[in-house]
């Protein structure tokens, strides 16, 4: 019984370290000083912990811009979608169960084409309205993808709170509206929470319509950024730096999913599976 | 205007000096990456936003495109005959386009052969002749022979053509007619091919562009190397100081030796609000104060025949007497519009024999085909096209490998840790939350982590398989054909499992307990359990996670885009960066769109296909 149990956990330790070892791995890049980065042979614990990459990122690099960048990005869509999603979930709770679930497969269609299919088509969109290069384009683009999967995380909330909530609301005279933002989304908090967390991630990691859409260098998005990242040449590729990039932009992730965790695998499967 | 890294700070010297007689202009310089190849992609993308950096510091071979697109101003105006004379005629003739004047050279550059005088009585002239040096003096991996420029980037386009005109051939005639499929090119590639596997050139050289190639030389561990002039004013700084001649590129006998022509210019965007002001400043930065400043501080070859004949220029660089007539010499690469396809092609062609994936004999073959049909492409419709279209073809077949290998992975290994997070063990939240670390992260961002990781010789991978001794010494992952497909689907599985785990943990949670006590009260052992109770019960969730999953396997960008960029030889590129390309850097976005069209049609069936195998749930609540 023990040596099964031992078993048991070293098959436990060995998932932990394939899922995570590659951001480890990264974070010792970026914490190593930057002349151990490139010494062979390659060593596993940084012998001396430096802030020098960190530092350096922000210095010789507008990387401070590009987290701001993302930032008004990933902060803006997620704020657009959540508003729209729950004017269009609050729609579908108020039909039958079974046309909004029709209404909502249909949405599942969009929402499973890899962005890679939409982005010459949101280009040209984009260009037309002049909005390459803009904030707001992005951010549209960024609320287009991401409504399907909010709607369904709130659908399935908004789902679960009784009809007579409404029926008592509207005989106290309220309308539509109000019961929406004042009875249905105060009630909703947790998953309008998780929902937050989710799209913001999303919009976060995003990567070929920032590329596509912001094309000036002073617009790129942390990912972009980081993506594009080079040296003086092929050969002297700042590691140190891109490891230190890398790991900026990853551990507020990680804190967060940290954070969140249960919620977000719930939400998840009730989001993506269930709806 | 964006170049790469001021290395040197010629350019910063440059533009503060104009600021000083301007103050009222203000020049931007934009550090951006070496790789011309993605500097030419940012001011691609700055014409197509409407939003145009508006000094165009351009490779001699972008001329064309940009004043084709109309992205460039005519600068016959102020670039007259009388001022034009001053300058290189080979140069002034590269920035003519239909007649009109669009880039004015800054510095010029020619491919050449430098060798070493201490190591070799007399340098080759012809192709005997150095495979009897490189018999004779040679002595690898010591010391090889010769380094060039083997990587897939343009470079390697420069490199390949001076060994076809040494062969007497040249890519397009004067009627823009293809002429790759003759015995030249053949011959041409066949040596190139031969260099390599002779030992001559270290297998390395397939991954180098100019700066490997100089370290290489420098550290004295090859007789020659081709490269630029640049290399020159690096090397009278290294040790090697005084030991180093250069000669024109090699030659097949009774043929004639030619370089090939680079450099850079300025031209001025056509929407720019200040053309007067942009002029203001290439007249400077073309000045010979400032070619002298770029000269000194950054090995740049002027641009004006009279620095030729400078005093200062010529106690710098004595040798620039002879670089001169190379430079009458030199030839460019094919004038036209789309030459970033026909580089795109060669590069690919010349890259696959290199590497050993195919034969010289078929890849001039499909060279002249390809070449061709991008020629000709544009006259045919588009579903003729489609037929025709031989990146089509092999970009479907990359997707199609690539979404073969990795999603039984991701579902397998997805499985197995739905399995095992579905166990009640202490723990289970935080390895439940270790599962969706790899989900979370952003995948252009790890792909990075991904490349540092498959490095070459700095890179853990390597390391760790040298260490427990799988490996006998380091791969160069990225590459090789399969070693970059194997990083590919590799680092897909690593983080979409988690996509795959956490719907099959779901589906698991729906499964009630009770059914699971009543059977194993009945007798079922744990295989009978699974196969005759949770799959059956996971099928909706199976479906949907094989789905979803095959679909976005298909789909592939962020990773290969960053990861790869589909190399080497185009071995792992996928559909979407084919499609990419297309739109953003062949401006061929009609016929990406209805590529685009096609696969969406294919994908929304498959999604179809979703909806109906998961549409009996829906009506069961």
């Amino acid at each position: 019984m023990k040596v099964k149990k031992i078993l048991f956990y070293l098959v436990v330790a060995s998932v932990f370290l394939y899922c995570l070892f590659p951001f480890l791995w990264t974070l010792q890049t970026a914490l190593k000083p930057a002349e151990e980065v490139f010494r062979l042979p390659v060593s596993y614990l940084p012998e001396r912990i430096s802030l020098e990459n960190v530092r350096d990122v922000f210095s010789k690099r507008p990387f401070g811009r590009y987290v701001l960048n993302s930032f008004i990005t990933a902060g803006g869509a997620t704020a657009l979608t959540l508003w729209v999603a729950s004017i269009i979930a609050f729609r579908l709770r108020a039909m039958a169960l079974g046309k909004a679930m029709r209404i909502q497969r249909w949405f599942l269609v969009g929402a499973i084409l890899p962005p890679a299919l939409l982005v010459i088509p949101v280009f040209i969109v984009m260009k037309h309205l002049d909005l390459l290069n803009s904030y707001l384009g992005l951010i549209l683009a960024y609320t287009a993808l991401n409504l399907p999967f909010a709607v369904w995380m709130l659908h399935a909330a908004f789902r679960q709170l009784p009809r007579e909530l409404d029926e008592a609301a509207v005989l106290d005279g309220f309308s539509s509206s109000a019961i929406l933002y004042r009875i249905i989304l105060p009630l909703s908090r947790p998953t309008l929470a998780v929902a937050a967390v989710l799209v913001f991630i999303f919009c976060w990691n995003e990567f070929i319509l920032a590329l596509s859409l912001m094309p000036s260098q002073a617009k790129y998005t942390v990912p972009v950024g980081v993506a594009l990242l080079s040296g003086a040449s092929v050969y002297e590729i700042p590691w140190g730096e891109i490891n230190a990039a890398v790991a900026i932009t990853t551990v507020p992730i990680i804190l967060v999913i940290a954070a969140f965790q249960r919620w977000i695998i719930e939400g998840l499967t009730k989001g993506a599976v269930k709806g | 205007m964006i170049g790469p890294e001021d290395v040197g700070g010629a350019w910063g010297e440059v533009i503060s000096r104009f600021h000083a007689e301007q103050p009222d202009i203000m020049i931007d310089y934009i550090s951006g990456p070496w790789s011309t190849d993605e500097r030419q992609n940012m001011y691609i993308r700055s014409f197509l936003a409407a939003d145009a950096i508006e000094l165009v510091y351009m490779d001699v071979i972008w001329t064309a495109k940009f004043a084709a697109q109309e992205w460039l101003m005519p600068l016959d105006n102020w670039f007259t005959p009388h001022v034009r004379a001053a300058f290189l005629p080979g140069d002034v003739e590269a920035g003519f386009y239909q007649g009109h004047f669009y880039r004015v050279p800054v510095r010029t550059d020619v491919g050449m052969l430098y060798y070493r005088k201490d190591l070799i009585p007399e340098p080759p002239r012809t192709w005997e002749e150095f495979e009897t040096v490189c018999n004779r003096y040679g002595n690898p991996p010591e010391r090889y022979c010769i380094v060039f420029q083997g990587m897939q980037y343009e470079g390697l386009v420069c490199n390949y053509l001076e060994y076809l005109w040494g062969a007497g051939g040249t890519p397009l005639d004067k009627d823009q007619n293809v002429l790759l499929d003759g015995k030249e090119n053949i011959s041409a590639l066949t040596f190139m091919k031969k260099v390599i596997d002779s030992g001559w050139a270290p297998r390395s050289v397939i991954t180098f562009q100019e700066q490997q190639a100089l370290e290489f030389f420098e550290q004295g561990k090859a007789l020659m190397m081709r490269n630029w002039p640049y290399a020159w004013t690096i090397l009278k700084r290294s040790p090697l100081v005084g030991k180093v001649g250069v000669v024109p590129f090699i030659h097949q006998t009774g043929k004639e030796p030619a370089g090939t022509l680079g450099g850079w210019g300025l031209g001025i965007a056509r929407t720019t609000k200040f053309p007067e002001a942009a002029w203001k400043f290439i007249e400077f930065a073309t000045s010979p104060e400032a070619q002298k400043i770029l000269h000194f501080k950054r090995g740049a070859v002027p641009t004006r025949r009279s620095l030729f004949q400078d005093e200062a220029i010529l106690k710098e660089s004595p040798h620039y007497r002879d670089l001169y007539d190379v430079l009458l010499k030199a030839r460019p690469r094919p004038i036209h519009p789309e030459y970033p396809r026909i580089s795109a092609i060669l590069q690919k062609n010349v890259s696959a024999v290199l590497v050993g994936i195919e034969t010289p004999a078929a890849a001039a073959l499909r060279m002249d085909r390809s070449i061709e049909s991008v020629l000709k492409g544009k006259r045919h419709s588009w579903p003729r096209r489609l037929l025709l279209d031989y990146d089509l073809k092999m970009t479907l077949k990359n997707t199609l490998i690539f979404t073969s290998f990795s999603v039984p992975c991701e579902f397998l290994l997805g499985l197995f840790f739905a399995l095992l997070t579905h166990l009640p063990f202490r723990g289970r939240s935080l390895s439940r939350l270790a599962v969706l670390v790899p989900w979370a992260l952003p995948t252009a961002v790890m792909a990075m982590t991904w490349q540092w990781m498959f490095n070459n010789p700095f890179g853990v991978v390597n390391d760790f398989l040298v260490r427990i001794g799988l490996l006998r010494e380091p791969i160069d992952w990225l590459s090789t054909p399969a070693g970059a497909m194997f990083a590919a689907v590799f680092a897909d599985v690593w983080k979409t499992t988690p996509f795959v785990a956490i719907i099959l943990l779901a589906g698991l949670q729906t499964i009630p307990g009770e059914l699971k006590e009543s059977l194993s009260i009945d007798g079922g052992g744990r295989i009978v359990m699974f196969f005759h109770l949770l799959l059956p019960l996971l099928m909706p969730f199976i479906r949907v996670a094989l789905i979803f999953r095959i679909i976005h396997a298909a789909g592939i960008f962020d990773l290969m885009w960053v990861l790869t960029k589909g190399g080497p030889a185009d071995t792992t590129r996928t559909l979407s960066l084919y499609i990419y390309d297309l739109a953003f850097r062949y401006d061929e976005v009609g016929y990406a769109l209805f590529l685009t069209f096609l696969f969406l049609i294919c994908l929304v069936l498959l999604s179809l296909l979703i909806v109906r195998t998961t549409t009996f749930r829906y009506e069961r609540i």
